[in-house]
């Protein structure tokens, strides 16, 4: 008896030594120590492995490349949505008219071959792009530098064709990354053709180099430079990346992204839907997102979702039908279908309301907002702004059992300053001055029936394509006859282009800064090619004296001036009142990590950066992530 | 018939489905090659779409300069007549389908190349398998029917086969790699740590892969040789070798299987000609390397050459598994003759 109660106690502790030896002495698929790994999901193969020359067509600078290895001359604080340098050391000394520009070099930067990175890289790099036209930005970066030289070891001197005011917003990275990634002169200058050099095994400014990759393009093995002092994240930060190797690999379907989360196969994924942060962490209690209850998502990420219309269509190019397809539809159902009503209202065309820009834009817009009004063709007008949307929708999801916050600022935060009314009254007068007519039949248009064509991009984007679905269920229940279509990629792109379409899912919004020229400049009228034919402009098409004098003006006004400030928000107005665009939310992002081996990931308790993964700025991160002990 | 008369049938013959066998492939890839460029996409959109998708908007003069460098890149230049007698000078005689668009500047014959192994070990091996396992199965299934073995393996097929196959491999994936953890949820090959290392994580990769494909592959064989063979069975001269008194075994192998194999070889050749496009939803499913995600990627991000490239090679296999059948099939049924 005493020998059977003494192994029922020795098996389940030896099988506890064991599982926790497992843990301890857990390897990766890869080999290495899963302690000392980071384990991040990309969100597709790459389908050039072993090419990390990011100035070679194709590069999967996403696969932890510009994350972890790319040198940048300006940098973005993503809380704060200001830039800092990074090679550069600050921002560009320019003369009067932004012809002329110094850029001081930050000292003490080595490449990962202990060469020391200076003004002779810099100037390099950008002479590299000017004189291969083979690279894509080849043709733009000689319409705009006239000359890059080098002063002096640690100054170069940048001189633009024309006034070129925004030198750091455009050529530094503001959300993802941007296209100009310093390279080592020692390295490229003795290649005969940069455009189609691999790069297979390179030499890094960032804290990580390759360890090894994967030949069929799954995975790539980064492992942290043992001189990362010198690395360009040391010298800035002064901090070590925590994790020894970082391997970035794509996971799979939904469905094994789910089942590898829960077994700690993962430790960050890239992008998720609501259910599946539910089934997560309801497995797993390591497994959190932004918020580690309701709502889980942040609402930071700078491309609002809504729907786009085409305007070289009629009766689309009427602002009065824009407002009217604004108010036929009822944005608390359209929230409740999207994410269970997660998510910051964005209803301002164009603009995202990030935490940033609703502080700068939206909030000092809401007086005027609350003010506006249409005018809706019977001689009387309407006020369209509903202030009370935060509060409507807590109340809605306090009834459903979820604990949200009751103080003013956190409701703001978390749902916005508002949307539009949901007033199918006006909406219908609205229409009628548009031109449309109400038989019992439904709606006519120039004594035609009046269909509207609605589409979305399948598969990717749950939040632009619930929205445009919820937006299809709102017309249809207004009364009008809609067909409701899912377009594969291929196709999408081409139509954005193109303008095939009426109304859809795009996304013709995105930034985070002050200045509002990089998010508008694409709306300038002149660039309106008639439809069937690509332009350079917004595929919207959307023609506006006004908002284009005001890009004009914006273009040669310096970003950090009160005039660029004011300008921007001139141009709100404008747009406001066209409606080109009915923002929802702002990009609502359920990015998931896994506490289990590594934590110390950016929170809404520890706001140190936003959960981008696939950003530039992720380098910054891994020197917050730290090991479970 | 005089020896001169019967080499003169088979040249004839041999000459026409050779023609046909040409005939067969031109008018195939001409086909793939004309319909993806009427798809209302563009690859250089798509490549624009994919940068400003994740970098926020882009500066129109760039975008301009990009679309045009990008067209020239791709070389999308030219009338559709003069990218068409191209490829058929290079893709078709020389097997030379230009550069991937989604992976430029990379050959569409050198990802090929990486993925057609995998997908070949795969493929070849458990069709091959499932061949001979499920003939063999379906021969005691048929031949044997009143035994009780027969009886169930027979019903397990029946149970098995309809299954869709993404259930199986489903089901295959969640208890193996989830919940028991015996295997990973999603291959990882790793080639660059050792010969050692290389074939432990192929092994350990395909083996749900392969199990998927076997089950559903076996029950297919099983039910089909069940089928010919429980006829041949019942044939006359299977009842005289009975009367003869010859043992069952030699009248299983000597004539019910020599009899009912026929179809099955024919059937076998189409298979192994077909594998060559892979297996999409192996690959989805268990993230295998292959050729069929790789069509299915090229066809996302219109990349014409890489489409070409994956069906010509398709298209080339199975005609010549046809024409192959077609010569060898006298030697196998004697009661077939050239004519």
């Amino acid at each position: 008896m005493k020998r059977r109660v003494s192994a029922f106690l020795v098996l389940p502790l030896l099988l506890l030594l064991v599982f926790t030896a497992a843990n301890v002495y857990a390897v990766t698929e890869v080999g290495t120590p899963r302690r000392e790994t980071l384990i991040v999901e990309t969100q597709t193969p790459t389908d050039v492995p072993g090419q990390f020359n990011s100035y070679m067509q194709g590069t999967q600078m996403g696969f932890g490349i510009h994350q972890l290895m790319s040198a940048m001359m300006w940098e973005m604080d993503t809380v704060k949505g200001e830039q800092f340098g990074e090679v550069a050391a600050g921002f560009p000394e320019s003369n009067e008219d932004f012809t002329e520009h110094i850029v001081r070099i930050r000292e003490g930067i080595r490449w990962s071959d202990g060469e020391e990175l200076n003004a002779d890289d810099v100037v390099f790099t950008f002479n590299m792009i000017m004189d291969n036209p083979g690279i894509g930005a080849s043709a733009y970066y000689n319409t705009v530098f006239e000359s890059v030289e080098k002063v002096d070891d640690y100054t170069v001197r940048i001189k633009t064709r024309e006034s070129f005011p925004r030198l750091a917003l455009r050529f530094g990275v503001t959300i993802w990354g941007n296209d100009l990634r310093i390279v080592p002169e020692h390295i490229y200058s003795k290649v005969d053709d940069v455009t189609t050099f691999k790069d297979s095994n390179p030499v890094v400014a960032g804290p990580y180099t390759v360890h090894s990759y994967d030949p069929l393009g799954k995975w790539v093995l980064y492992e942290r430079r043992e001189d990362w002092q010198y690395s360009t994240v040391g010298v800035v930060t002064g901090k070590m990346p925590q994790a020894k190797y970082v391997l970035f690999k794509y996971v799979g379907d939904d469905t094994t992204r789910q089942m590898a989360m829960v077994n700690n196969e993962v430790d960050i994924l890239c992008e998720v839907t609501p259910e599946m942060v539910e089934v997560m962490t309801a497995m797993n209690p390591n497994i959190a997102c932004w918020y580690k209850d309701f709502p889980y998502a942040t609402s930071d990420d700078p491309c609002s979702k809504g729907i786009a219309f085409q305007m070289a269509k009629e009766p689309f190019d009427n602002p009065d039908f824009r407002w009217g397809i604004a108010l036929a539809m009822n944005f608390d159902e359209i929230s409740l279908n999207i994410f269970d009503g997660v998510g910051r209202a964005s209803a301002l065309p164009i603009l995202t309301a990030t935490s940033a820009m609703q502080e700068l834009y939206y909030i000092p817009l809401l007086p005027w907002l609350e003010e506006f009004e249409l005018d809706l063709g019977d001689g009387t007008t309407f006020k369209p702004f509903d202030p009370d949307y935060a509060y409507r929708m807590a109340e809605i999801l306090r009834a459903q059992g979820y604990d949200v916050p009751t103080e003013h600022d956190e409701l703001i935060d978390m749902f916005g300053i508002g949307c539009w009314k949901y007033a199918p009254d006006v909406a219908e007068k609205l229409f009628i001055k548009a031109g449309l007519e109400k038989r019992t039949d439904g709606w006519y248009f120039k004594g035609e029936p009046f269909t509207i064509n609605m589409t979305y991009l399948a598969d990717t984007e749950a939040q632009a394509g619930r929205g445009l679905i919820a937006a299809y269920d709102q017309l249809v229940k207004f009364g009008f006859n809609c067909n409701l279509a899912s377009e594969s990629s291929a196709t999408w792109d081409s139509n954005a282009a193109t303008g095939n379409f009426e109304i859809a899912g795009y996304w013709p919004t995105g930034g985070i800064t002050r200045d509002l020229y990089s998010q508008i400049s694409g709306w300038d009228a002149d660039l309106i090619v008639p439809l069937g034919e690509r332009g350079s402009g917004q595929g919207s098409r959307w023609r506006n004296e006004e908002a284009t004098r005001i890009i004009h003006e914006l273009a040669k006004v310096s970003p950090d001036s009160d005039e660029s400030y004011e300008l921007g928000m001139e141009f709100m107005k404008v747009a406001i009142k066209d409606l080109p665009f009915i923002g929802f939310h702002s990009g609502v992002k359920f990015v998931p990590t896994n506490s289990t081996y590594w934590t110390n990931y950016p929170s809404a308790e520890n706001p140190y950066n936003g959960p981008w993964w696939w950003w530039s700025c992720f380098k910054y991160i891994t020197t917050e992530i730290t090991p479970v002990q | 018939m005089s020896k001169g008369v019967k080499q003169l049938k088979f040249s004839k013959y041999l000459g026409l489905r050779i023609l046909t066998w040409a005939l067969t492939i031109w008018i195939g890839v001409t086909f793939i090659f004309f319909v993806p460029r009427m798809f209302p996409s563009d690859p250089v959109e798509n490549m624009i779409g994919r940068i400003q998708s994740r970098s926020g908007q882009m500066d129109p003069v760039e975008m301009e300069a990009l679309r045009k460098t990008l067209r020239v890149q791709f070389g999308l230049e030219g009338s559709l007549m003069e990218q068409y007698l191209s490829f058929l000078k290079k893709g078709l005689l020389q097997f030379d389908f230009g550069p991937s668009l989604m992976s430029f500047p990379t050959p569409v014959g050198d990802i090929i190349k990486t993925y057609l192994p995998y997908t070949l070990g795969l493929m070849l091996v458990t069709t091959v398998m499932a061949w001979l396992i499920g003939n063999f199965i379906g021969l005691q299934a048929g031949f044997r029917k009143h035994r009780l073995s027969s009886k169930i393996l027979e019903a397990v097929a029946i149970c098995i086969y309809p299954v869709p196959y993404f259930i199986v491999a489903l089901i295959l994936q969640i208890v193996f790699a989830f919940i028991l953890n015996w295997f990973p949820l999603q291959s990882t090959i790793v080639t660059m740590g050792g010969f050692g290392m290389f074939i432990r994580s192929l092994i350990r990769a395909s083996i749900l892969p392969a199990i998927s494909l076997l089950l559903l592959g076996t029950g297919w064989w099983i039910i089909s040789m069940k089928s010919l063979s429980g006829t041949v069975a019942e044939e006359d001269f299977v009842l005289y070798a009975r009367y003869r008194g010859l043992p069952e075994t030699r009248i299983g192998r000597s004539y019910v299987l020599r009899n009912s194999i026929i179809t099955q070889v024919t059937a076998l050749a189409m298979s192994l000609g077909g594998v060559f496009s892979g297996s999409i939803m192996t690959e989805i499913i268990f993230g295998y390397p292959g050729v069929g995600t790789l069509i299915q990627k090229a066809i996302l991000q219109s990349d014409y050459n890489m489409i070409l490239g994956c069906i010509t090679i398709s298209i080339v296999a199975i005609s010549t598994a046809t024409l192959i059948v077609d010569l060898i099939y006298p030697l196998i049924d004697p009661r077939i003759r050239y004519s």
